[in-house]
């Protein structure tokens, strides 16, 4: 990111030149302590009715105040308010905000330029993965033998929810949140998002909720995994309201991240890029985020739901008041079953971006790969309550929802299909994000197969809520989804950092953290066949052996995740230096100069061609065109 | 090699970060030192005869008296059992436990913990398998509506260890003889017995839901190891 | 002007086509995986246990089943995986390659492929569906015994109202003899699973749903809670005890102690 000559920064800007990360921090601490302080006189620190419900009433106060705080502080109110007064963003504003000749400070600040906020993302993502890795490493170090107790049932289960809800929120974001922002304005020919100031905000409502969401480890906890199922969260302490609190602000930052995606995509392509010309990855984006703006409201709304439940005494989801505990459920799922998607394609997209570009010929069937992403969004939303076939609430609706689920199998295939035959006779290039996509295929075949096991109503009798469900969405979302982003991270470290990425070091990391990821989970399957719950602290000897391999091998994953980050942080700080299109690719990101402009484009492009005119044309099999002559008449 | 470095110093660094977080979870988790049945003489059983250990517990209703030490810990006006919640019992042995009770109570939410299980008589003091010795009477279950706190022993499916369920239902002392501060001169006293198989761990909890204000009453106090709930080692 | 356009007749090509050396090769690995893949299938049903009731042995011989069904598709994507490593993967010190042919879509492979899946998927349902018919409870067979089972933090506990109200804490049965599980909670949601039968449904508070299964094999299985409830979730558990007819008749004479 050094530009040896830089210009002035611009004017403008107003009070936005003040507002950074510390005003922010500062201003939510002080707002925090405001709302703590004047909630904790009003109720009280008890619990229940005969103490006014103060505790979490307490607690939400206090984090709302923050969210408002930290967002004043980092100026997500001025623009709106300096609208509302009359005064909307002249040139110079829109220049301050964009970041230029700002240098570091930039990242620091709102920053409206989507390549900044796309680094923003990268950097907070990372930072959410290594939390939730060192939770994992927790768990598994508390089960590696039967009689193994590092810190008893009521932590173990904390961490456990702990590291699932991290984790979730790092998978979601992960490829939309650094790529979607870097990656697509370009790829699509624009100088930017349609909305710049929603982008910042969707940015630092993250940045944001990660202290909120970082607040369960002092409040208790969320002990009931990730799912936080009602009415067990009700019992729960306080961290339960660090959790939902997290949750509302997330839904509001992927919303307002997901209309500034379609929008941007629908709206803003360059002259001449059809949808057929579109490139996958931007396909994959646009499906990711437009299918989490109809789920993640029902998430929200099951949170919201809970916040009144806990401080207000309302019944929602006590059956014995009234209320429907499968109410919870139902939203839970309605969310839950999309949002793995929303996980899965964007990973799945940039592969399938990049592989044409290490195999030289163009990507599979462009439309199977279209309608192959729309089946798996359309069908997603109709399949929630297979996770819900052995809850008793709609006995009758199992086998529609079998068969929902079991046809999701075909467009999933179709994708398959894509990168089977862009493989297909494909001579290789192989460079690491090419051998991540092999990676990908071994771990997303299983998972895959595993998840149509699952799908069977008989057999997810024996298998629900055991280990075996556990190593089924870890293959796919971590093997398939995880291994998805961090070929993306490869693919265009040139072009986000300026340098080429350490294939060497980063060779061994990704395949050590390979391996070891096949160990642990393939362990968890056989436990779980075995007859080992999900989410226990103990378990019976019969599963001693599975659940040692399994900490082996998560030690192993955690060694290889680690010299993979060692591999960037020292390729990002001296690695080798980059040329625009290390990769000959053909799509418009690698067109521009590396460091990016901050308005990409000199001169917006005009499309003629999709991007993936790779290879020698096949002189069998397909029809000579010929030009047509005026005055040919066939 | 300034990139292998880099990649072995991260690599230490997140293995030193994981162990320092473990460390200081478990030191925090760490209990108080287990009370230990003490064994005195043997007895005669249905199973032949055994060594016959003896230990006592007390509940509390609050933490003052227990492993939280005067002050009573964080949540001092939480109920509790004493003088530890981790208990070390022997193997193959009759283990004859008395509880002193402290504490009023009311009704359970599953009425089938105010039967006895899993006892077996006590030697001398006229109860039969199946029975408690309740202030000096043998009973086999008490009133669901009127109890202050359950012993309930739990175990784990697993072929290591034996299976080990006991279940005593501990009687609320009625309201008028609790006290305003200190505890009732008149608590209920408790005795029966077990036979221990091999050794293995297992956990115990009160089924008697005292976590006032949350969803059934089981959340708070009734969720948090050194309360209402320990392990029981058999050794 | 027609002569450009491919005339020759579908079955020649698609021989010359099946005749090229990476055909062979690729088919060659596919048939070695999908043995690989099939021997393995077994393993799945042996970590499973022998089965307690003939729902168990259902779900065994799914397993089993999906396992053999999908194995020629796993082994297509593994070989081809495994021929792009080693059979078409460039020198090392190459760049990107310039041979690559330029192969936008192939429409017999789409079709087969879209094909093949879309039947799968039809035969997984049908299958599916078939086995739900099959283990669903029928009228005809003896009268069940009823059982009671209730789930609270954190323990089960069985009533057996038909046979004499006994409570227990174990949950004992008799050999042969169909049973349907009542099953509630009366605090949070827990999920009654009886391991080697075959059976798992949540106990969910203050409504009652039903199981239903015939234990087939006299022993010793295992009980365990399957959702999360709460701090001892991992230790909600118990013995499922199955015991010949005799026997359980004694069991239940003697108020359910045996």
């Amino acid at each position: 990111m050094s530009t040896t000559t830089r210009g002035p920064i611009p004017n403008g800007g107003g009070l936005m030149r003040r507002l950074n990360l510390g005003t922010a921090i500062l201003t939510g601490v002080v707002f925090g302590f405001v709302g703590w302080y004047i909630s904790g006189k009003l109720f009280g620190f008890g619990d229940g009715p005969d103490n006014g419900w103060g505790r979490d009433r307490v607690w939400i106060i206090t984090m709302t105040m923050w969210a408002i705080g930290f967002m004043a502080g980092i100026g997500a109110f001025v623009g709106p308010i300096r609208w509302l007064m009359g005064r909307d963003q002249q040139f110079e504003d829109q220049m301050y905000l964009a970041g230029k000749n700002q240098g570091i400070s930039r990242y620091f600040k709102f920053t409206t330029d989507h390549k900044v906020i796309g680094i923003q993302y990268l950097i907070i993502t990372m930072l959410l993965f290594f939390v939730g890795g060192i939770l994992a490493m927790l768990i598994r170090t508390d089960l590696i033998s039967k009689n193994t107790e590092i810190f008893g049932p009521q932590t173990y289960n904390a961490v456990v929810g702990l590291h699932g809800i991290v984790m979730i929120i790092a998978t979601i974001i992960m490829v939309t949140g650094p790529f979607g922002n870097f990656v697509v304005p370009i790829m699509i020919g624009a100088r930017d998002m349609a909305f710049p100031r929603l982008n910042a905000l969707s940015f630092w409502l993250i940045a944001c909720v990660v202290p909120i969401l970082l607040s369960a480890v002092f409040l208790g906890g969320i002990p009931t995994g990730w799912s936080a199922y009602e009415p067990l969260g009700s019992q729960a302490p306080p961290g339960m309201d660090s959790y939902l609190m997290t949750i509302i602000i997330f839904a509001i930052s992927s919303g307002v991240a997901g209309a500034n995606i379609i929008t941007t995509v629908v709206k803003m392509r360059a002259r001449g890029m059809t949808w057929n010309r579109t490139p996958i990855f931007v396909y994959g984006v646009v499906a990711s985020v437009g299918l989490a703006l109809p789920a993640f409201p029902t998430f929200m709304a099951s949170q919201i739901i809970s916040g009144v439940d806990r401080a207000t005494g309302t019944v929602f989801y006590d059956t014995a008041a009234g209320g429907n505990d499968w109410l919870y459920t139902n939203l839970f799922w309605l969310m839950g079953h999309p949002e793995v998607y929303v996980i899965l394609i964007p990973g799945l997209a940039a592969m399938m971006e990049y592989v044409p570009v290490f195999v030289r010929k163009p990507l599979f069937n462009f439309n199977a790969a279209v309608i192959g992403i729309a089946g798996i969004v359309g069908l997603s939303v109709m399949v929630w309550a297979h996770h819900m076939y052995m809850t008793g609430w709609a006995p009758n609706l199992n086998a529609p929802f079998m068969l929902t689920t079991e046809l999701i199998s075909v467009p999933t295939g179709m994708l398959f299909l894509v990168f089977v035959g862009t493989l297909w006779r494909g001579k290789v290039w192989a460079r690491l994000p090419m051998l991540a996509i092999y990676a990908m295929l071994w771990n997303f075949i299983i998972g895959g197969i595993t998840g149509i096991y699952l799908s069977d109503v008989p057999v997810d009798v024996a298998l629900h809520g055991s280990m075996y469900v556990t190593a089924h969405f870890h293959y796919t979302l971590m093997g398939a989804g995880l291994v998805g982003a961090m070929g993306a991270v490869m693919y265009w470290f040139p072009k986000v950092t300026g340098r080429m990425f350490d294939e060497k070091i980063g060779g061994w990391g990704f395949w050590i953290s390979q391996i070891g990821f096949n160990v642990t989970f393939m362990g968890m399957f056989a436990v779980g066949l075995a007859g080992q719950p999900r989410r226990v602290s103990a378990y019976s000897s019969l599963f001693a052996h599975g659940n040692f391999i399994s900490t082996m091998g998560a030690y192993t994953i955690f060694i290889g995740m680690l010299i993979f980050l060692a591999a960037i942080i020292h390729s990002w700080t001296s690695g080798e230096k980059a040329t625009a299109n290390p990769w000959g690719a053909k799509t418009l990101e690698w067109q521009v100069p590396t460091p990016v402009p901050l308005e990409n484009f000199e001169v917006l492009p005009i499309i003629t061609s999709d991007p993936y005119g790779y290879g020698v044309p096949e002189k069998i099999n397909e029809p000579q065109l010929e030009p047509v002559h005026a005055g040919d008449h066939r | 090699m300034k990139r292998v470095f880099t990649a072995l110093v991260t690599v230490l660094l997140g293995a030193a970060l994981v162990f320092g977080i473990a460390s200081f979870l478990h030191v925090s988790n760490l209990q108080n030192a287990p009370v230990v049945a003490e064994v005195r003489g043997t007895a005669q059983t249905a199973q032949g005869v055994l060594p016959h250990a003896f230990i006592a517990l007390s509940t509390y209703p609050d933490s003052l008296a227990g492993e939280h030490g005067p002050s009573g810990g964080s949540h001092p006006d939480w109920v509790s059992y004493g003088p530890s919640t981790d208990i070390s019992l022997p193997a193959h042995s009759l283990v004859t436990m008395t509880i002193t009770q402290y504490d009023s109570g009311e009704v359970l939410n599953n009425p089938y913990f105010a039967k006895v299980a899993g006892t077996v008589a006590t030697p001398g003091d006229g109860t039969a398998d199946g029975q408690m010795l309740l202030d000096g009477r043998p009973v086999s279950q008490v009133s669901p509506e009127h109890i202050g706190h359950t012993f309930t022993i739990h175990e784990l499916s697993s072929p290591s260890q034996d299976n080990l369920f006991v279940n005593v239902p501990l009687p609320a002392v009625s309201d008028d003889a609790m006290p305003d501060s200190g505890y009732t001169k008149t608590p209920h006293v408790i005795t029966f017995s077990f036979i221990t198989g091999s050794a293995g761990k297992y956990v115990w909890n009160c089924e008697y839901p005292c976590g006032d204000g949350t969803y059934r009453k089981f959340g708070d106090v009734m969720g948090a190891r050194s309360f209402m709930s320990g392990t029981v080692t058999v050794a | 002007m027609s002569d450009s356009v491919d005339t020759q007749p579908a079955t020649s090509k698609f021989r010359a086509w099946i005749k090229r050396p990476y055909i062979r090769h690729v088919f060659l690995i596919w048939l070695a995986v999908t043995i690989l893949i099939e021997l393995f299938g077994p393993v799945q049903a042996h970590l499973m246990g022998a089965p307690a009731s003939e729902s168990m042995k259902a779900i065994e011989d799914t397993i089993s089943l999906f396992t053999y069904a999908a194995a020629p598709v796993a082994a297509l994507v593994i070989s081809v995986v495994i021929y792009s490593i080693f059979g078409w993967r460039q020198a090392k010190s190459a760049g990107p390659s310039d041979e690559s042919p330029a192969i936008r879509t192939n429409g017999p492979a789409t079709t087969a492929w879209v094909l093949v899946s879309s039947i799968l998927c039809v035969f997984l349902l049908i299958w599916g569906l078939g086995e739900m018919n099959s283990l669903a409870p029928k009228a005809s067979s003896a009268k069940p015994i009823v059982i009671d089972a209730i789930g609270n933090q954190w323990a089960w506990n069985f009533k057996y109202p038909g046979s004499g109200n006994i409570e227990s804490h174990e949950l004992v049965m008799p050999k042969d003899q169909p049973i349907i599980f009542h099953v509630t909670s009366v605090d949070v949601i827990h999920s009654l699973w009886i391991v080697q039968l075959g059976v798992k449904i949540d106990a969910n508070p203050f409504r009652v749903t039903l199981a239903h299964v015939t234990p087939t094999r006299i022993g010793r299985f295992s009980v365990r809670c399957a959702e999360l409830c709460g701090l001892y979730h991992a230790h909600m558990q118990t013995d499922a005890v199955v015991l010949s007819p005799d026997d359980f008749n004694k069991w239940v004479a003697n108020g359910g102690r045996s």
